[in-house]
C-alpha cells in the first residue's frame, strides 16, 4: 500500500467488498438487458415497443390465438410458445409486446436516472464552487435560490414542472425541446434534485477554502477559476461521486413516481414507472404487468444503492457523508472523527 | 316553531293518508337518504349559463329549470321538449321568427325571491356578458350579436312583462332548432341581479327540486332539497319529479378504477363516468342486470383533421386516415362499448343512415399517402389522458406511422379541450374528440362543429376548421326548417357530403354504463339520452 495513491487504495477497498461487487454485477446485468432491447425487438419479437397489435393473431404452440380478445382482454405470457414473441404477453388492449416494452422502458428509466444525475452533478458542482469560493453575496444569492427550490416537496415540484411543460415543451432561444421528449423529465428531475447535492458540496468547499493548499495557490497568483478547477474540484470529486451514485437512485425513483402520476414519460413511450401506472388498472386480472416493472425498479435501485454504499465506504472509510434516507437529502456528518 | 309546525303537519298528513310504512314507496324502495356520487372531473362550470359538459348538465338538470326542458324519461321519450318554467310550449308566428311564452305564476327561487319574466331577459344577457360558449346558439335573437360585441343596451329582441309573465322573443330568421335550444341550460332563469361572473364556487339559487348548497371546485359539491320546491314550485310544476333522496353528495375521484372499487364496496352509490374498459369484463360478469347495465347515448367519437394546413389540407391524406382505422381495433380498445361507424350522425339521431365510404384497408391508405406525397409528414396526434382516449390516441399515432407519417402523441389532462379549441395552439394537426347530443336535432352535429362560422380563435368547436361555402349554405338552409322525413333525408345526404370531404375520421358511437351500489334500486334509475342519470330517479332499496 505504501506509495499508492488514494484512488488505488479506494479501488482495493471496493474490490474487497463482495456485496458491493455483487451489486455492481447485478446492475451490469440489468444494463445488458436493457441495451439488448433493439436486438430483441428486431430479431425475436419482430415488433417495436410502441407497435400495436390490437387485432393481430399469433401461433402459440401451433394454436392460433388473438393478441387481444374482442372484449379487450390482452393475451397473457406465452413464454416461448410463439418463438419469443409476446414472451410476457401483451400490455393491454393495444396489444403491444410487454417484453419489448419492459426492455425499452428500462432504457428510458436508466437514461433518465443517469442523465438527470449528470445534470444535477454538473449544476451542483458549479454552484457549490461559486458559493463556497466567493462566499459573501454570491453565496447568499445561490444559497437562497437553492432554498427556494428546496422549499417545495420534490415530487410536487416535479409534477408542477412536468405538467406545465407537457403542453408546450421548452423553448429558450435556439433550445427547443418538444413536449413528449424524454429530455423533459430528464431535465426536470435533474433540476429539482440540485439542492440535495449542491448544499453538502458547498459546505465541503467552504471547509476546503480555508485549507493551506488553497492559500498557497492564491499566494502564487492563481486566479479564482484556476483555484476552483485546479485545487478545489479535485478534492471535491470523491464526495461528488458518492453523492452522484446515490442520486441515481433518487432520480430513478422520482422518474417512476412522476411517470406513474402522468407527469414524466409520456405515452406511447414507456418507462418502468409508466408501465406500473398502466398495470395498476388491471392489477387484479394481470398482476404481472405491474410486478415486472416494479421488480426491475427494485433490483436496479437495490443494486445502485448497495454499490453506492460500497463506493462511499471505499472512497471515504470514515464515512464522513451519510445518506439521510428518510428525507432523501444528503448532509455531511457533523463532528465525525 | 316553523320547523315544529311543519313536522306536526307532516305527521298529521301521513296519519291521514294512512301510509303503512313511513319513508317507503309502493315498490318498497325507501324515500330519503344521502346519495353519494363519484365524478372523474369537477364539472366545467356549476353555473347554468356557462356549462357545456355532460357532467355539468347532469349536475344541474334538476337544479336550474329552463322555460322549456326535456322530459324526465328514457330513450326517445327523454328527448321530448316539455314545458319547464313556461306554462306551455311556445306559440310560433307564421313566419317562424316570433316566439311567445308565458312564465308560470308564483314560482320562487330557493332563496325565496320570486321568479319574474324579466329574469329570462337578464339571464340571456348574462350569458352573452360572460362570453359563454352557449351564446352561439342564441345569436339569431334580434340584437343579440350587437349586444355580444358591445355588452351594452340590452337585447331588444326579448320583451318581457313581469305582471303577466309574457315573454316574446324575436329572431332574425326562422329556426328549426330554437325550441330545443330554449330547453338547454344556458337560458335557465336566474335572479336578474345575478352577477355576470362565474359562480361555480357559489352557485346561484335554484328553481328545481334540489339546490346546490356546497361547492368546492375541483373537489366536491352537494345538494339539499330546495325548500321552495315543496312550498311553491312542486305544485306549479307537476310534470317534474320531486326526487327521492334528501341529499346528494358529489365528489371528484379522478381514477375511474377507484370509482369502480368505491361502488363495489358501497362507499359510493353511483359512478357517473362509464366503467373504464379495463374493468368492463369483470364488472359486467359480476353485476350485469343487478347493479350494472349499458345505456344508450347519442354521440359520435371521432378524430378531427385540421383541413387548414398540411398535410391534412389534402383530401387524399384525410381519406387515407379513414382507411387506416380498423373498426375491430376500435371496438377492442373501447372494450366492446363502441359501436363502430363512419358517419357524422350517430344512430338514434334523426337523419342517421348507415354507410361506410372508407372500409379498413391499410395498403390503400399507404398508397393514398404515397400518391399525395404531402410536404409535411410530421404530425401531432392530440388526445386526453383519460382511458381509453389515451389508448385510442396511441393507436391512431401508430396507424399514422404505419402509413408513412412521423407521428407524435400529445396527451393532455383536464385542459384538453381549451387547448385544442384555441386555434393559435401550435401543431394542431389531428386529434380525438367526441360530441354528445345537446338536443335531438341533426343540426346539433353540423352547425357547431362543421360550419365555417363556428371557427373561432378561442372556444373553437370546428376543430377540423372546415369552411366549405356550399356545405355551410346547406347547414343554414336545413337548420331553418322544422324536421320532417324529407329534411331528415337531406341531413343524411349532408352527412355523406361531409364525409366525402373527410374532415373527420369517425370512430363510432359509444354506449355508456350505469353502475350503482347494491343499495340503489337500479331498475328505477332513469337514463336520459342528454342528461344521463337523472338524480331525481335514484332511490335506495
Amino acid at each position: 500500500m505504501e506509495g499508492r495513491g488514494p484512488w488505488y487504495r479506494a479501488y482495493r477497498r471496493l474490490r474487497s467488498n463482495r456485496l458491493a461487487i455483487a451489486a455492481l454485477g447485478l446492475f451490469a446485468a440489468i444494463l445488458l438487458f436493457v441495451l439488448a432491447a433493439p436486438l430483441w425487438a428486431d430479431l425475436v419479437a419482430e415488433s417495436g415497443p410502441n407497435e400495436t397489435h390490437t387485432t393481430a393473431k399469433i401461433e402459440v404452440d401451433g394454436e392460433s390465438r388473438e393478441v387481444v380478445s374482442p372484449d379487450g382482454t390482452p393475451i397473457g405470457p406465452v413464454w416461448l410458445g410463439a418463438g419469443g414473441r409476446f414472451l410476457l404477453g401483451a400490455d393491454g388492449r393495444l396489444g403491444r409486446d410487454e417484453m419489448v416494452r419492459l426492455m425499452h422502458g428500462g432504457r428510458t428509466s436508466l437514461t433518465i436516472g443517469l442523465g438527470a444525475t449528470l445534470v444535477t452533478t454538473l449544476l451542483a458542482l458549479a454552484l457549490a464552487l461559486l458559493a463556497g469560493y466567493f462566499r459573501g453575496w454570491t453565496d447568499g444569492l445561490i444559497s437562497r435560490a437553492l432554498d427556494v427550490v428546496w422549499a417545495f416537496p420534490v415530487m410536487l415540484l416535479g409534477i408542477a414542472l412536468g405538467t406545465a411543460l407537457a403542453i408546450s415543451g421548452i423553448q429558450i432561444g435556439p433550445l427547443t425541446i418538444s413536449s413528449g421528449s424524454t429530455w423533459l423529465p430528464l431535465l426536470v428531475i435533474g433540476f429539482v434534485l440540485v439542492p440535495y447535492m449542491a448544499r453538502p458540496l458547498r459546505g465541503e468547499v467552504l471547509a476546503l477554502r480555508e485549507r493551506e493548499f488553497v492559500e498557497a495557490a492564491v499566494a502564487q497568483g492563481s486566479g479564482p477559476l484556476r483555484v476552483m478547477l485546479g485545487e478545489l474540484l479535485p478534492n471535491l470529486l470523491p464526495t461528488a461521486i458518492v453523492l452522484a451514485t446515490l442520486n441515481v437512485v433518487n432520480a430513478m425513483m422520482l422518474e417512476a413516481g412522476l411517470s406513474f402520476l402522468g407527469a414524466g414519460v409520456q405515452e406511447p413511450d414507456s418507462s418502468w414507472g409508466s408501465m406500473i401506472a398502466d398495470g395498476v388498472e388491471v392489477l387484479a386480472t394481470a398482476p404481472l404487468l405491474t410486478i415486472l416493472p416494479g421488480t426491475m425498479i427494485l433490483l436496479t435501485v437495490l443494486s445502485v444503492n448497495v454499490f453506492g454504499d460500497g463506493l462511499r465506504d471505499a472512497i471515504n472509510p470514515r464515512s464522513k457523508v451519510r445518506l439521510e434516507a428518510h428525507t432523501g437529502s444528503y448532509e455531511p456528518e457533523r463532528g465525525a472523527a | 316553531m316553523r320547523k315544529l309546525g311543519a313536522v306536526l303537519a307532516a305527521v298529521g298528513l301521513v296519519a291521514t293518508l294512512g301510509l303503512a310504512s313511513c319513508g317507503e314507496s309502493d315498490s318498497g324502495a325507501k324515500e330519503g337518504g344521502t346519495l353519494k356520487v363519484n365524478f372523474a372531473y369537477f364539472p366545467d362550470y356549476l353555473d347554468p349559463q356557462l356549462s357545456q359538459t355532460v357532467e355539468a348538465w347532469s349536475s344541474m338538470y334538476n337544479t336550474y329549470i329552463p322555460l322549456l326542458t326535456y322530459a324526465h324519461a328514457e330513450g326517445e321519450a327523454g328527448s321530448e321538449v316539455v314545458p319547464g318554467l313556461a306554462e306551455d310550449l311556445p306559440t310560433i308566428s307564421e313566419d317562424g321568427k316570433t316566439y311567445e311564452l308565458t312564465l308560470r305564476k308564483g314560482l320562487k327561487y330557493s332563496d325565496g325571491t320570486p321568479v319574474r319574466a324579466s329574469d329570462f331577459k337578464a339571464t340571456v344577457e348574462r350569458m352573452f356578458e360572460l362570453d359563454s360558449g352557449g351564446s352561439t346558439f342564441f345569436t339569431e335573437i334580434v340584437g343579440a350579436e350587437r349586444f355580444a360585441e358591445t355588452k351594452k343596451g340590452g337585447i331588444p329582441g326579448i320583451e318581457t312583462n313581469d305582471r303577466t309573465g309574457e315573454i316574446t322573443i324575436e329572431l332574425t330568421r326562422p329556426s328549426g332548432t330554437f325550441v330545443n335550444e330554449l330547453a338547454m341550460l344556458y337560458t335557465a332563469p336566474l335572479p336578474a341581479d345575478t352577477p355576470a361572473k362565474n359562480l361555480s364556487a357559489d352557485p346561484p339559487p335554484a328553481t328545481g327540486p334540489y339546490e346546490i348548497v356546497e361547492s368546492n371546485p375541483e373537489r366536491n359539491w352537494a345538494y339539499d332539497r330546495n325548500p321552495q320546491w315543496e312550498r311553491n314550485n312542486a305544485e306549479l310544476l307537476p310534470d317534474l319529479p320531486d326526487g327521492h333522496v334528501d341529499r346528494i353528495e358529489a365528489e371528484v375521484v379522478s381514477n375511474p378504477s377507484i370509482q369502480v372499487d368505491d361502488v363495489e364496496s358501497g362507499k359510493t352509490d353511483w359512478m357517473f363516468d362509464p366503467v373504464p374498459p379495463d374493468r368492463v369484463a369483470p364488472v359486467s360478469q359480476q353485476y350485469e342486470g343487478t347493479q350494472y347495465k349499458l345505456e344508450p347515448s347519442i354521440n359520435t367519437y371521432f378524430f378531427w383533421m385540421n383541413t387548414a394546413k398540411p398535410p391534412f389540407d389534402d383530401l387524399a391524406v384525410r381519406q387515407a386516415v379513414n382507411h387506416a382505422i380498423e373498426p375491430a381495433a376500435v371496438e377492442r380498445i373501447y372494450a366492446g362499448t363502441m359501436n363502430p361507424g363512419q358517419q357524422i350522425l350517430p344512430e338514434g339521431m334523426p337523419g342517421y343512415e348507415e354507410y361506410a365510404l372508407y372500409p379498413y384497408d391499410l395498403e390503400k391508405a399507404k398508397a393514398l399517402v404515397e400518391q399525395a406525397d404531402p410536404s409535411d409528414r410530421s404530425v401531432t396526434v392530440w388526445s386526453d389522458n383519460f382511458s381509453p382516449n389515451d389508448e385510442i390516441g396511441a393507436y391512431v399515432q401508430d396507424q399514422l406511422e404505419k402509413i408513412g407519417f412521423d407521428a407524435k402523441l400529445k396527451l393532455l389532462g383536464a385542459p384538453y379541450f381549451s387547448v385544442i379549441g384555441n386555434t393559435s395552439t401550435p401543431d394542431l394537426d389531428i386529434g380525438w374528440a367526441n360530441w354528445l347530443q345537446d338536443y335531438p336535432h341533426p343540426n346539433d352535429f353540423f352547425e357547431p362543429m362543421l360550419h365555417g362560422d363556428s371557427i373561432a380563435p378561442t372556444s373553437n368547436g370546428n376543430f377540423a376548421q372546415i369552411d366549405d361555402s356550399k356545405l355551410n349554405a346547406k347547414i343554414d338552409r336545413l337548420g331553418a326548417q322544422q324536421l320532417s322525413p324529407e329534411i331528415e333525408g337531406e341531413y343524411a345526404q349532408l352527412d355523406r357530403e361531409f364525409m366525402e370531404q373527410a374532415p373527420w375520421a369517425p370512430l363510432g358511437s359509444r354506449e355508456m354504463s350505469l353502475f350503482v351500489s347494491s343499495d340503489v334500486d337500479m331498475d328505477e334509475v332513469i337514463w336520459n339520452p342528454t342528461f344521463w342519470g337523472d338524480f331525481t330517479s335514484f332511490q335506495f332499496k
